[in-house]
């Protein structure tokens, strides 16, 4: 405890007397983190438009214009809300016709002189997105098909694989960018340390030989590599933050409200935390690095 | 029994045991040559010689500073050799060291080179406060406590790393030289506190050129010549 006060006291007036080169350091480490920090607020976005969509997993069973209502009640029984299904809502051809007016209004006047509504009626199913489920959807979707008056059965998840497909090489290529930004950072902060180690060799050499113990040689100098990854991630912190409200209203909401994503986030306070506490580590490991090893 | 009997009592007499200890350094340059010496718990001790003799290269030895290439060197019944780095750091802190060349950290003021080690002990703060000026007022520079060390003459440095080497209540003081900037009188004085450290029981070791030191305070004194003794008086 006592060392670690020492450390901190040191670490302080030696961060002061050196700001040009520990601003260097704090630097490169703010840039490695705000890459990181900005690849993170991306993918968790986009992880929560994943999760949104899913909620909002549905199946389409298209019935044919000449089906019976009992074939209708067999369908509808196959379709009673259970372990797989939350609900399902009948659409007629009208309404479904007057969607695809709306949706695509420039194919409207081709769907009228077609003359004969193509459209065919459906059930729109909603369904559980309990993990694993898809077995069971599969295995009911062929049911489906099977029966009579059953024209196709669409719930292709395909979308929301490829979204989610997306959102891991995304993460990826965050994670490598970020590992390389990060180690380049470590070294940076190693070798600020190490200059302000080699500034300080002679008083090190006393401090060995009037025997203070290792704590009190090295803490000062892990410490300024702990503070300068602080400041670093606190700066990169900051400056995401700044970028994002900056940016938010203009060209995320709207973005956002495009492919009903209900809100688009900063990072949570937990991933700020963790951000906070590498950036420590980085600067941490560069000073143990620097101050090296202990020869006598 | 009869061997491990010995080796109490030479543990209990002896603090300082070298046997056939020499330091090669890398040029080649044999600064001490099979070294034998003995020197007791509250002994007063002068190493004396010429220039290059190997004075502080048996002090450095006995701070850990360096490791002989050859022979053996114990203090307190431990060969100095196999203690691990925190070992060494304790033992360190247990002697009070007066470097030739001072050795106070340059942004520390003389106030805080004295009470570094006590800070780094966890000592209160009230007690540092009082044992540093203490030391302080022995060497006679109270008044200089705020000053950094460029700011004194070497005599007034040398004090200072004086009052270092002492305010730790050190088991055994290694003093390199420690008159080397003083004046005459300044120099029995400052032997005169070293007297009064040793009759407190502290050993105490001073290597010094001034034989008139030597025979004005009248202890014990070895003299070396290329690494060897060749006189003990
Ligand atoms: N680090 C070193 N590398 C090489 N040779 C050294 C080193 N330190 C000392 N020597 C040599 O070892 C010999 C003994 O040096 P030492 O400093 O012990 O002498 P000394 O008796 O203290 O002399 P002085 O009275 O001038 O202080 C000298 O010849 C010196 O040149
Ligand atoms: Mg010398």
């Amino acid at each position: 405890m006592r060392a670690l006060q020492y450390a901190f006291d040191e670490a302080l007036a030696s961060l002061w007397r050196g700001r040009t080169s520990g601003l260097l350091s704090t630097a490169t480490i703010a840039v490695a983190l705000f890459v990181l920090g900005a690849f993170l607020v991306a993918t968790s976005n986009l992880e929560r438009l994943g999760a949104e969509w899913s909620r909002a997993a549905e199946m389409s069973v298209y019935i044919d214009d000449e089906t019976t209502p009992e074939m209708r009640s067999a369908v509808e029984a196959m379709l009673a809300p259970g372990p797989l299904i939350v609900s399902f809502r009948f659409v007629t051809k009208l309404e479904a016709l007057e969607r695809f007016k709306q949706t695509f209004a420039d194919l409207a006047a081709a769907a009228e002189t077609v003359g004969d509504n193509p459209i065919p009626a459906s059930y729109e199913v909603r369904l559980h997105t309990t993990p694993g489920s898809q077995d069971a959807v599969d295995e009911l979707a062929a049911r489906l098909r099977r029966s009579e008056g059953v024209v196709d059965v669409r719930y292709d998840r395909q979308w929301l694989d490829r979204l989610l497909a997306a959102v891991n090489v995304l993460q990826g290529v965050g994670l490598v960018l970020g590992a390389f930004l990060t180690v380049a950072a470590a070294l940076t902060v190693a070798n600020v340390v190490r200059l302000a180690l080699y500034a300080r060799r002679d008083e090190i050499d006393i401090m060995r030989l009037v025997g203070a113990p290792d704590a009190y040689i090295r803490g000062p100098f892990i410490m300024e590599g702990v503070l300068q990854g602080g400041m670093g991630a606190a700066l990169a912190l900051a400056a995401l933050a700044t970028v994002f409200l900056a940016i938010r209203g203009r060209y995320l909401m709207p973005l956002a409200a495009a492919v009903n994503l209900s809100s688009v986030r900063f990072l949570s306070l937990e991933l700020c935390l963790v951000l906070l506490a590498g950036g420590m580590l980085v600067g941490c490991f560069g000073g143990l690095v620097a101050s090296g090893g202990r020869d006598s | 029994m009869d061997s491990a009997l010995s080796a109490l009592r030479a543990i209990l007499k002896a603090l300082i045991e070298t046997s056939k200890l020499s330091k090669l350094y890398s040029r080649g340059v044999h600064a001490l040559r099979d070294l034998s010496l003995t020197i007791d718990k509250g002994e007063f001790l002068f190493l004396t010689g010429p220039s290059g003799a190997g004075k502080s290269t048996l002090l450095r030895l006995l701070l850990r500073e360096e490791l002989p290439s050859e022979g053996e060197l114990k203090v307190a019944g431990r060969s100095l050799a196999d203690l691990s780095y925190s070992q060494v750091q304790a033992y360190r802190r247990s002697v009070g060291f007066v470097f030739q060349d001072f050795r106070l950290i340059p942004r520390f003021t003389v106030f805080q080179n004295v009470s570094f080690v006590m800070r780094v002990l966890g000592v209160q703060a009230a007690v540092q406060q009082r044992k540093t000026f203490q030391v302080l007022k022995w060497v006679g520079l109270q008044h200089r406590m705020n000053s950094l060390p460029e700011e004194l003459s070497g005599g007034e440095q040398q004090r200072i790393a004086i009052a270092r080497a002492l305010v730790n209540d050190p088991q055994l003081v290694l003093a390199d030289e420690p008159t080397g900037n003083l004046d005459p009188d300044l120099s029995l004085e400052i032997m005169n506190l070293f007297r009064e450290i040793n009759a407190s029981g502290t050993t105490v070791v001073v290597a010094t050129h001034d034989r008139e030191l030597i025979r004005r305070v009248g202890r014990r004194a070895i003299t070396l010549d290329h690494g060897q003794i060749v006189e003990i008086v």
